[in-house]
């Protein structure tokens, strides 16, 4: 399972831009327009690698821009595939809306339909402890390029992997860097009351408090906008406000909140906060699980197609990518062995897997548990235009 | 001192659009005795409705026309479509029902609901809109008192909010139309029989309900710098229970009921827990509930709409 040969991404990303645009915005139909665009010989031998992936995500509710460009990135993935490997794999969507309820609903719904192979998501860890156990009685791989909780690799969920780092290793390295670079008295951190958050603070609360920081530990809800009266409780000694929370907009008006009450704490935010344009506070740190794959010169077709395609992206979209064409050539793989893809050589193949490079900017393979091998994290200081710039210590 | 202050800003502000959203529930209750779930989304098109005017004028960096001007036109257009919107939802989605068991149009209200976060996620995409308020009125151009800090914002919203409320309390007291959705309020089909038109009337109503709502989207907008589909949700929760807890149908209830929501709010964020708010503010609803079931205001105020 080879990653894409440098030279060869940027007419692949053509083509799957093109199908994807002959495709109308159709949503879950880039295989029939891959299929389409090839040639004679092409079309017979997509004709014997045939596969459906679900895609679990929230599409719909407050974080649907972090899931609709999760959405984006499996689909160019799947097209890009499509065109390199003259498969004819199908996207199948399911909104979780980031809700266990809803995301066992749709894994029932994709567990019975026969077609479906392996299943790219679901974003958020709560998710997948849900839906672990339904997945693996159906024999079901499932990759998640976003969940991060450490109890999701411990064994339990035997058919589940991710293409992502843990907390385990997000929490203490973001918490060690504020307590060795940004030195602070006092500090805030809020939660924004939903598992990945509430890990990320569980991690992060014992390092500062061992330092000898006085915490101020608040929570509200990712639906809450208004952040004047906890601003307020900001005191002059707190030099930095912790923020691990998935919606930059609301760090962006937290942010603003800090400035108006004339405040000069450093936010240091996670993950979902990758957002130029959204999240633009001179001055704060953002570190993600997964890269700007816009400064990594392997992926500027990637990234140019998705932007063309798209528009701007943060960095959810990204391992979603990696992780559909994990499952991807784990189907092209069964088909080039002259076996018809199903949920138990896909699964088997996914173990295999081995990318000596990747549009994560790493190699993918998995250990025993799931667990991405090597997994790190990536941290980035905002400039005062806007820029995210990566600290290279990180 | 000056904490108490700035929270006490900060809770009026807020308490002020909760109030406006309020006042919307509040009247159609009055008049239909009908949950109208689908407001707190009137208020979230709003709020779109101000961002694309900011747009439209060459964006928050860039407005290519004098700010007041564009405040005035963002705030008549968010009334105007809202309002419109709102007579749309009572003509084609509540008024077939108005006769039927009240659980029908209930349940039609949480459908419009769905109907318009999904129909603005559909045709403006999931990503969040940002307003850049500061771009155009700058942080530093309110009122600062030692370190209690109002911004223009805040000013104007707490002002205009004042403005509306007092207009819509002379607009039910002091008018014809006012006395006729008194007399729909109090008995629908005696005002009928009286010669009230009592669909033009309910119409109204809806108008302006919604017009508020979608005023306070702009202010929302204004102050919170974001729009996305899900807005409406939160905004429309909490000015429910502000009607509720001022006593549902009472136009002074309404506005009381904001404020005490949003001061409630403020003050535990600022005294107790972040984590704790939603708790309380609920809590308090539950209390007002079992103390006075008709709401602080709901049988002392005579001037049902």
């Amino acid at each position: 399972m080879e990653a894409y040969p440098v030279k060869g991404r940027l007419f692949i990303a053509a083509a799957a831009v093109g199908s994807l645009a002959a495709a109308g915005c159709s949503s879950s139909s880039s295989s029939s327009t891959a299929a389409s665009g090839g040639t004679t010989s092409a079309s017979a031998a997509a004709k014997t690698c045939v596969a459906s992936i679900g895609m679990e995500g929230p599409l719909t509710g407050p974080v649907a821009p972090l899931g609709q460009e999760q959405l984006h990135f499996a689909e160019l993935a799947v097209a890009m595939d499509n065109a390199a490997n003259k498969t004819q794999i199908t996207l199948v969507q399911g909104d979780t809306q980031l809700n266990p309820a809803q995301a066992t609903t749709v894994t029932q719904q994709f567990i019975s339909n026969s077609s479906i192979v392996a299943v790219v998501g679901p974003a958020g860890s709560q998710e997948v402890e849900a839906i672990g156990g339904p997945m693996g009685r159906a024999g079901m791989a499932f990759i998640s390029g976003s969940a991060t909780a450490v109890a999701l690799t411990t064994g339990t969920y035997p058919t589940f992997f991710r293409v992502v780092s843990k907390d385990s290793v997000q929490g203490p390295q973001d918490a060690n860097y504020i307590v060795k670079t940004l030195h602070p008295k006092d500090l805030m951190i809020v939660d924004d009351q939903e598992a990945y958050s509430t890990g990320l603070v569980s991690a992060m609360l014992p390092i500062f408090q061992a330092a000898g920081i006085k915490v101020d530990h608040e929570s509200v809800s990712q639906k809450v906008t208004d952040f004047s009266s906890l601003v307020a409780k900001v005191t002059p000694a707190t030099s930095v406000v912790v923020l691990p929370w998935q919606i930059a907009a609301n760090a962006q008006q937290f942010g603003r909140d800090l400035a108006q009450q004339h405040k000069t704490a450093v936010i240091f935010g996670t993950d979902g906060l990758f957002s130029p344009g959204t999240f633009s506070i001179t001055g704060s740190y953002v570190s993600s699980f997964g890269p700007d794959i816009t400064a990594i010169p392997a992926d500027v077709a990637i990234a140019s197609a998705a932007k063309a395609k798209y528009g701007s992206f943060g960095t959810f979209g990204p391992p979603v990518f990696a992780a559909t064409h994990v499952i991807d050539e784990a189907i092209a793989s069964v088909c080039k062995a002259g076996q018809t893809p199903s949920r138990s050589n896909v699964l088997a193949a996914i173990k295999n897997t081995h990318e000596p490079a990747s549009i994560l900017g790493q190699p993918i393979s998995f250990d025993s548990h799931g667990d991405l091998v090597n997994g790190k994290f990536f941290l980035f200081k905002i400039t005062s235009t806007g820029k995210y710039q990566l600290i290279p210590s990180s | 001192m000056s904490f108490f202050l700035q929270e006490l800003v900060n809770g009026i502000t807020t308490g002020a659009l909760y109030s406006l959203v309020a006042l919307g529930f509040s009247m159609v209750y009055g008049v239909l005795k009908l949950l109208n779930f689908a407001h707190g989304d009137v208020y979230m098109i709003g709020a779109y409705i101000g961002f694309f005017v900011i747009q439209w004028f060459g964006g928050a960096a860039h407005v290519s026309i004098p700010v007041p001007l564009l405040l005035v036109i963002m705030f008549v257009l968010a009334a105007g479509v809202t309002g419109g919107l709102g007579v749309a939802i009572e003509r084609f989605a509540y008024r077939p029902l108005r006769d039927a068991p009240r659980i029908a149009p209930l349940i039609t209200a949480i459908g419009i609901s769905f109907f318009l976060e999904n129909a603005v996620l559909l045709l403006f995409g999931a990503q969040y809109r940002i307003y850049n308020t500061p771009e155009f009125i700058s942080l530093s151009s309110g009122i600062r008192i030692g370190s209690v800090t109002i911004d223009t914002v805040q000013i104007m919203v707490v002002l205009l909010s004042v403005a509306l409320m007092a207009g819509l309390q002379l607009l039910v007291n002091r008018t014809k139309w006012g006395r006729q959705v008194r007399a729909v309020a109090a008995d629908r089909e005696a005002a009928e029989m009286l010669g009230i038109n009592v669909n033009f009337t309910i119409s109204m109503t809806f108008f302006l309900g919604s017009a508020l709502a979608g005023v306070a989207g702009v202010m929302g907008g204004l102050l919170f710098n974001q729009v996305t589909n899900t807005i409406g949700f939160i905004v429309g929760l909490k000015a429910f229970t502000a009607a509720v807890v001022g006593g549902i149908g009472s136009l002074p209830g309404a506005m009381l009921g904001g404020l005490l929501i949003g001061l409630a709010e403020s003050f535990t964020i600022g005294y107790i827990s972040s984590t704790y708010s939603n708790l309380l503010v609920f809590a308090l609803l539950i209390i007002v509930m079992l103390v006075r079931p008709s709401g602080l205001l709901g049988q002392a105020q005579l001037q049902k709409v």
